[in-house]
């Protein structure tokens, strides 16, 4: 081979190299916290510089509430089933349909009840700096400040905003 | 003036041109063989690309200061691009994980899942 060739796939490979082993360096953190057992949680260690014992009672409290979520969700669906039954035997509104209505406002309340209870724990848990970030990030994720249902409302079918004020 | 760029040495010259005929045949296939070269020199560009290449990897490249500064340029190029290409597949992570995270307690976020 040619001097010139030579060093004209050398330096490819250098470039190579150099790429490939920055890329490694840079994700490394990324990779560990994804072979966590729980990265979302190893996630909110790093991005709200948890202490390991901060870490341990924001596990602690999150696995705590996980049962009583899905306990919810299953009582909501149990609900949704229950009415789904009744709108198919009847094209009026009757009294044990607007009972279930009621009931399944009732447990979503709950649940959210239950979320914003968890938050504000899990914010009390971290330095009072982070656990204000945290909440105010939190609450901007969540569906708390009920943006999702409300912002699909005050759209039209076209994805225009709707002139209440006709309404 | 010389003497043979006289009006009558350019009429005599004339004369002898009229006269003059071209009896030699033209070579075989004379045509088709300029056309080539024709289409030879049209394709020159693209050759030069690959010559000047080829001359800077055989001849430039060998020389030290050369080599030395095709060796930086790879190396920060490399450097460079294997840290944006982390930047991004972290940023990418992050959003991924912050997702999970909320999902994981917010059960109206879940169908963020199947977008």
């Amino acid at each position: 081979m040619k001097k010139g060739t030579a060093i004209f796939l050398l330096g490819l490979l250098l470039a190579i190299a150099a790429f490939s082993g920055f890329y490694y360096i840079e994700t490394a953190p990324w990779r560990a916290m994804m072979r966590e057992p729980q990265p979302e949680l190893a996630w909110l260690k790093k991005q709200f510089n948890l202490s390991d014992t901060e870490f341990t009672r924001v596990s602690q409290l999150h696995d705590a509430y996980l049962p009583g979520c899905q306990e919810r969700c299953r009582r909501i669906s149990e609900l949704n089933a229950r009415l789904q039954q009744l709108l198919a035997q009847t094209t009026t509104m009757t009294p044990e349909i607007q009972g279930l209505l009621a009931e399944r406002a009732r447990v979503r309340a709950d649940c959210e009840a239950e979320m914003l209870q968890h938050f504000l724990e899990v914010s009390r848990t971290m330095p009072p700096e982070q656990g204000r970030r945290y909440l105010a990030w939190v609450q901007q994720q969540s569906s708390l400040l009920g943006q999702g249902m409300e912002q699909r409302h005050q759209m039209g079918s076209h994805g225009h905003m709707m002139d209440h004020s006709h309404m | 003036m010389k003497p043979n760029q006289t009006p009558e040495g350019g009429d005599s010259l004339r004369q002898v041109l009229r006269q003059w005929t071209v009896d030699t045949p033209l070579p075989p296939r004379f045509q088709e063989q300029v056309w080539q070269r024709i289409a030879r020199s049209e394709t020159q560009p693209a050759l030069s690309l690959w010559a000047s290449l080829s001359r800077w990897v055989e001849v430039l490249l060998p020389r030290p200061k050369f080599a030395f500064t095709y060796m930086a340029l790879l190396l920060v190029l490399g450097v460079a691009a294997g840290s944006l290409a982390a930047q991004a597949r972290a940023r990418h992570l992050d959003a991924d994980l912050s997702l999970r995270y909320v999902q994981s307690l917010d059960p109206y976020r879940a169908d963020a899942l199947n977008p």
